[in-house]
């Protein structure tokens, strides 16, 4: 195959779109892998007995990794769980004051973990490092010996003091107080109008009848946000200061974003367990990459001259980073903490799949129920969250560096911080004789949840009539026949197209890059099948959100009334749990490839839109005026003028399309279909870690090998435009 | 420079404690007895009700929501402790597999009984009458088929993951059907609610007991009663020719499932848990009162638990 | 004259390419434009040799692209020299370890920047004194040291404010306060004036001048600007292509361009301010130089000074030395053509 394309000899760079010889040698590549597949049967289909069970290997990898790997006597599953361990702790501590409060049987481990941990940082201020460390070591040692020996009776202490008092329990903070501090935070950083947003979104999570089950998966987010953050700036760091580091993080990276989240379950529940710890971890993964990015970027881009002001100061390079180069691009930073938060809150309903509680178990369940309308209300929970955290954390990335540091001295530089903490008393105080402060009564809950399911019922009955038609024509006369061509394809001529392709736009090294990845991870596992009906529901699913998205994209870029109210749409698709599309499309189209379709649909449209819109947007005004000064009509404008400029960015759009539309093959293999997205739900249940793995790596190479092809195109197409 | 230092301390403080802390709580039997709770009706009333009963007794009770299939895993090592509903339809291989590998417990049957089969809503009998017999069904199978599938008809499957064949069954019986699979529970649902509110004819895949029965009115298919000779001889059944050529069982088993450390921690509540016996008709009373009456599970639980005071109390003797 | 050299910079390389240690090699340290050229390489300063001395303001000159900017990197270790040698102190700073490098730093240089490289996190007190923090001097001593130097500067009451409140020129001036917090022998500005507004640009020239006569540090200044230099040099340094084309002071250049493209720069500078009586009068042939008495000039008085008093007289103006002995005369003619003619000054 390759030696094929090597013998083209000609520069990849002399003459990219539309040159004639480009496409002669694609058809030649056709016809060539079509002939001789028809001759050499295995040039068709991939032959049985040449697959490579890589997959039992990596679940025999596992296995021996959850039941025998070990260094010396510390079996390597200790460590994960004492991972497990520790990470709970937080979790734990989060849930007691969010929602759960503390009983007197929770103390004593936490406490023992607190104590040093205050203490040390009182002793370190005052007497330096080595004091406080053996300070540190007697209390691990008081406390090991007592736990191990027994029976001093410490390690019970604050379980018997608070016990001793006769206080069984400590209550959460009441619902009142996280309003009021969500309002408070909000004027802090955006003043008034963003208080009331943030206090009126949180507020209603309780009228919804949600609240504690938002405060479940709140207790999560608040937990892996900074997790996510301190892994990600770290690993970022990292990789601007080493070579080797970049080397192997940045393409884990776009592996890692490629794959689907569900793919990562697998290993995860396998290593760590099912429960809300795995889940964090499997979140924490998830939503780690884009922070690890926003640090690159950020301390790439510090300008030269206040890098260099730092050094002439005399930093060492560590009082660079966290003096000079990490503050400076606190804008950047926050707008990778941004990205965790909402990718942590993306992650809220699969991650209960494995075991997290809150909202995205309660939805799952709703959905199981066909309570659509809970579902809808479920869903709308997380994305009141989502909202309310995305703004405040924009908001707060937004503003000029050093705004939020007071000049004000004494209390009033921390007002905020103490109006918070009074509020808190004297609601915790109150709450004890007035229970509405304390919990939002239930008989004051208002849901829409039956509404909902009535009107999504009677639209599917009435709707149906109207689209089942509809349907049936582009299942069979587009749908069927275009699958049956994919399935057709030998795997040769897949594979020799996209090589040459990857050739004339990158060069040799993308060639191999591809047709390797393609190789390796779909046709020698034996997922061609798969993999190659992942490719027909995405191919025909992008097809359609190009054709529906670019014209929205051009007409939000037309009126600034339609735009706002586009992109609060897009926003919204964005952050709605998936899940729920599932259920209407079902009762709509039917399980099948078009529900598959439309699903997809629903949600990958959303970049089409987005992209076109700011490529047009970002034109300069003055090449619009000159075409407008050379008499141009607005179609030959848009047609002549907008769209060949803006189209690398347009297709910079489509490649995220791509990229969510693979992510959701994962979650619209809950309709049914046999690709690569269902070979990852079926691994999900059996932990079957091999076959989840691969299935998800299947999905990322196609992902990588679109998002290759496109980003060389785009860049090509950028220089010959003089954009950067 | 110094908060580093710090933050590296506490962490290796921190993870000191983590290896000692465990090992003691080990020998505290107040701590948390951990419920599994899946995502259907019954099974959360089920498991709340004896979360609530062990809760009576002085124990400390939490509750993890885990995959169905997942669950045996985490409940073999540990991390989980008791299933109240394993069914032997949908989990049969993972149930027996942790079993025999992982050391999970089998904490005994239930009354209870459980069938899986082709299920048809009622109104499906006025356009096809002998619909209740798979030969009857087979009869009529063109007013269930949909434009891909024409002109056979349409089966709904369960989930592919299920562990169930029916492409081989129908093969076996030679019947006029094509079966689908989806890829969760709730999309059954969703396709029979649709075709439900159209009166549209629909075979799908269902069990008993099940939230379903309360809110749609149907019944399953008959099809040949499965005996010993259906799986192995080919002669036996319809077809002479094929295997397989017969229904699933009417009597499935429902078990619970128990972590092997539970005897020794929790002996009194294990007591309990090996006594623990439902019915269909408490099942079916349990999640009526979610699904019908709108309670929430927990709220269903203490319901259930005031209604059947008599029934808890004989577990705990 | 044995002037005191604080700084030599001898055969100063900067190369920047694949990899510049092996192009050096490859020609024994002494690779020709054409060399670089054709192995694709840039040489951003190439063989440069010169010394600061102490207590003077030099002047690196050039337009962009010229290795300015790269040849104060080079002194100060922002960026590694390819080859060459540092000498400060009787050392080469070249070979100075990343900690020697800190410690020379926070005690020995300061820079200004030419778009200031302020913190924008922190206030003007708080970046002024940040040279300081980072030395971990507590927190009262260096905020005392930091108020003098924004006292120094004219930022006082302002010391509150945060970068993006100040103008250019203050924010400038809380760079400038910076670089002298900590109270560094030697002083690099790397064209601190350039990105601000003409008046500005001149208002802070005077503030410089008006700091350098207090301070006596000794400067490295780069500069596009030709007139900032003839203003403020001691000695001016012109660079192009990476190579040092001449280095002298003011006058002499403007009397002796080493070549066109030095001209070039000098045809416009303002002789008024920059050439001395001594360079245009007719010397006296007397062998013993008589006493002058009455109206006279100075020779090293600039002309622009000297211009009215001269064209007033009648008579050609007698030039003396400082004890007063007559060194020769300056007439109209003379004058008028070194003030306004286009060509040679004499």
């Amino acid at each position: 195959m390759n030696s094929a394309v090597t013998d083209l000899g000609k520069t990849p760079s002399s003459s990219i779109p539309g040159a004639h010889s480009f496409w002669v040698q694609i058809v030649a590549m056709i016809c060539l892998t079509v002939v001789l597949s028809l001759v050499l049967p295995f040039m068709k289909t991939w032959p049985q007995e040449w697959i490579v069970p890589i997959k039992g290997w990596v679940t025999q990898f596992f296995t021996w990794l959850d039941k025998e790997a070990a260094i010396g006597s510390l079996k390597f599953k200790t460590v994960t769980r004492s991972i497990s361990w520790l990470l709970e702790q937080p979790l734990d501590w989060a849930e007691y004051i969010l929602y759960r409060g503390i009983k007197a049987r929770d103390l004593p481990a936490m406490f023992w973990i607190f104590l040093p941990v205050i203490g040390l940082s009182v002793l370190h201020t005052k007497f330096g490092m080595r004091r406080c460390l053996m300070v540190v070591a007697t209390i691990w040692a008081i406390s090991l010996a007592d736990n191990v020996l027994f029976q001093f009776g410490l390690f019970e202490l604050p379980h018997t003091a608070m016990e001793a008092l006769g206080v069984k329990k400590l209550d959460a903070l009441p619902w009142i107080v996280i309003v009021a501090g969500a309002g408070i935070l909000g004027h802090w950083i955006g003043g008034w109008k963003l208080a009331l947003f943030s206090a009126g979104c949180i507020g209603y999570l309780a009228v919804m009848g949600l609240w504690r089950d938002s405060m479940r998966t709140f207790s999560i987010v608040l937990v892996s946000v900074p997790f996510a953050v301190g892994l990600g700036l770290g690993l970022g760091i990292w990789v601007t200061r080493s070579k080797r580091a970049a080397a192997i993080i940045s393409p884990m990276f776009d592996i890692m974003q490629a794959t689907p989240h569900m793919a990562y379950l697998v290993p995860v529940v396998v290593l760590f367990g099912a429960g809300q710890v795995p889940a964090m971890i499997a979140t924490v993964i998830f939503a780690m990459p884009p922070m690890a990015r926003c640090t690159i970027l950020g301390i790439q881009t510090v300008s030269s001259d206040v890098e260099e002001s730092g050094r002439m100061s005399g930093c060492t390079p560590r009082q660079l980073l966290w003096k000079v180069t990490l503050p400076s691009s606190q804008r950047i930073l926050m707008l990778g903490v941004n990205q965790v938060v909402m990718q942590t809150l993306a992650m809220v309903v699969i991650a209960s799949m494995v075991g997290a509680q809150g909202l995205g178990h309660k939805l799952l369940f709703s959905l199981q129920q066909l309570r659509l309308g809970a579902a809808v209300e479920q869903g709308l929970a997380i994305v009141l969250m989502a909202v309310v955290l995305d703004r405040l954390t924009q908001a707060y990335a937004n503003r000029a560096p050093g705004e939020l540091a007071s000049r004000e001295t004494g209390w009033k530089a921390k007002k905020h911080f103490w109006i918070f903490l009074a509020v808190a008393v004297a609601a915790y105080l109150l709450a004890q004789f007035v229970p509405l402060v304390e919990k939002y009564p239930r008989a004051y809950t208002f849901t829409l949840g039956r509404n909902i399911d009535f009107a999504l019922r009677a639209f599917s009955k009435h709707a149906y009539d109207y689209i089942n038609p509809v349907r049936d024509f582009i299942t069979i006369y587009m749908l069927i026949p275009f699958r049956d061509f994919f399935l057709w394809l030998p795997w040769t001529t897949v594979i020799g197209v996209v090589g040459l392709t990857a050739y004339w736009l990158g060069g040799i090294r993308t060639t191999l890059l591809t047709t390797g990845l393609i190789g390796f991870v779909i046709l020698i596992t034996g997922n061609w099948e798969q993999g190659v009906l992942t490719l027909y529901l995405v191919t025909s699913a992008v097809i359609l959100c190009v054709l529906i998205g670019v014209p929205i994209g051009i007409w939000a870029s037309r009126s600034d009334r339609a735009a706002r109210a586009i992109m609060a749409t897009c926003d919204t698709l964005q952050t709605f749990p998936s899940f729920i599309y599932l259920i209407p499309v079902i009762m709509l189209l039917k399980v099948g490839d078009l529900s598959n379709v439309i699903a997809i649909l629903a949600y990958a449209t959303v970049p089409a839109v987005r992209y076109t819109y700011l490529g047009i947007k970002r034109i300069p005004d003055v090449t619009i005026e000159a075409s407008i000064a050379n008499g141009t009509t607005p179609f030959q404008r848009l047609w002549k003028v907008e769209l060949p400029i803006a189209l690398p960015e347009i297709m910079l759009g489509i490649n995220q399309t791509i990229m969510m539309a693979l992510a959701m093959t994962a979650i619209t293999a809950l309709i049914g279909s046999s690709d690569l997205g269902q070979e990852i739900y079926r691994a999900l249940p059996t932990a079957d870690s091999g076959r989840g793995i691969m299935a998800g790596l299947g999905i990322a190479v196609i992902g990588i090998v679109a998002d290759r092809l496109i980003q060389a195109w785009a860049a090509e197409r950028k220089k010959q435009l003089g954009i950067n | 420079m110094k908060i580093t230092k710090l933050l590296a301390t506490s962490a290796i403080v921190a993870a000191s404690l983590a290896f000692t802390l465990p090992a003691y709580a080990e020998a505290e039997s107040d701590d948390p007895i951990i419920m599994v709770q899946n995502n259907w009706t019954s099974q959360l009333v089920l498991s709340f009700v004896v979360g609530k009963t062990l809760e009576g007794m002085g124990y400390t009770v939490e509750y993890s929501p885990s995959d169905s299939q997942l669950q045996f895993k985490a409940i073999a090592d540990g991390d989980m402790h008791f299933q109240v509903e394993a069914w032997e339809g949908s989990m049969k291989t993972a149930f027996e597999k942790a079993v025999a590998e992982d050391g999970m417990i089998d904490a005994g049957s239930h009354s209870a009984l459980t069938r899986e089969e082709w299920w048809i809503p009622d109104y499906v009998l006025e356009k096809c009458p002998e619909a209740q017999n798979w030969e009857g069904l087979n009869a009529c199978a063109e007013i269930f088929a949909t434009a891909e599938t024409k002109p056979k008809g349409r089966f709904v499957g369960p989930p592919a993951d299920w562990g169930k064949n029916y492409a081989a069954r129908i093969d076996a019986l030679q019947m006029n059907f094509k079966a689908i699979n989806v890829g969760q529970a709730a999309t059954l649902w969703a396709e029979l609610q649709s075709a439900y509110d159209r009166k549209e004819p629909i075979v799908l895949f269902n069990w008993t007991p099940n939230f379903i029965e309360s809110k749609f009115k149907g019944r399953f298919v008959d099809f040949p009663k499965p005996e010993k000779g259906c799986m192995e001889d080919k002669a036996w059944g319809p077809n002479p020719n094929a295997t397989g050529d017969c229904g699933a069982p009417h009597s499935g088993w429902l078990k619970k499932a128990a972590w092997s450390g539970l005897a020794e921690k929790y002996p009194k509540a294990w007591g309990v848990m090996q006594k623990i016996d439902f019915t269909n008709a408490q099942i079916a009373a349990a999640a009526l009162m979610v699904d019908v009456d709108g309670l929430s599970p927990e709220e269903a639980a203490d319901k259930w638990i005031a209604e059947n005071a008599a029934v808890v109390e004989s577990w705990k003797k | 004259m044995a002037v005191d050299a604080q700084i030599k910079c001898r055969n100063i390389w900067k190369i920047f390419g694949a990899d510049p240690e092996a192009f050096m090699q490859r020609y024994n340290g002494k690779p020709t434009a054409d060399d670089l050229a054709q192995e694709g390489y840039i040489g951003a300063v190439r063989d440069v040799s010169f010394d600061v001395h102490k207590g003077e303001i030099l002047i690196i000159m050039g337009l962009s692209g010229s290795g300015k900017s790269t040849i104060i990197r080079c002194i100060t270790r922002l960026n590694d020299p390819t080859a060459g040698a540092v000498e400060y102190e009787g050392r080469n700073l070249l070979k100075a370890t990343p900690q020697e490098l800190i410690e020379i730093r926070r005690h020995k240089m300061g820079m200004v920047f030419q778009s200031f490289g302020l913190l924008p996190h922190r206030t003007v007190l708080s970046n002024v004194a940040f040279p300081l923090e980072v030395q971990n001097l507590d927190q009262l001593e260096r905020e005392k040291r930091a108020m003098e130097m924004i006292e120094l500067v004219g930022l006082g009451g302002r010391e509150n404010y945060f970068p993006r409140e100040l103008s250019g020129g203050q924010q400038q001036r809380v760079g400038i306060a910076r670089s002298l917090a900590v109270e560094p022998d030697i002083w690099f500005l790397d064209e601190p004036f350039s990105a601000l507004d003409p008046l500005i640009r001149a208002e802070m020239q005077d503030e410089f001048i008006r700091l350098q006569q207090m301070l006596k540090k000794t400067i490295v200044f780069i500069t596009h600007d030709f007139e900032e230099a003839t203003k403020l040099a001691d000695r001016i340094g012109i660079m192009k292509d990476g190579q040092m084309v001449q280095l002298c002071t003011p006058e002499e250049m403007v009397l002796n361009p080493a070549d066109e493209y030095v001209a070039e720069f000098a045809r416009n500078a303002p002789r008024d301010r920059i050439v001395s009586a001594a360079a245009i009068m007719k010397k006296s042939t007397a062998k013993t130089p008589p006493r002058v008495s009455g109206a006279s000039v100075l020779a090293n008085t600039k002309i622009g000074e000297i211009a009215e008093q001269v064209i007033n007289s009648e008579v050609p103006t007698p030039v003396t030395d400082a004890a007063g002995m007559l060194l020769g005369h300056v007439d109209r003619e003379r004058i008028t053509k070194a003030l306004f003619g286009k060509g040679d000054i004499v």
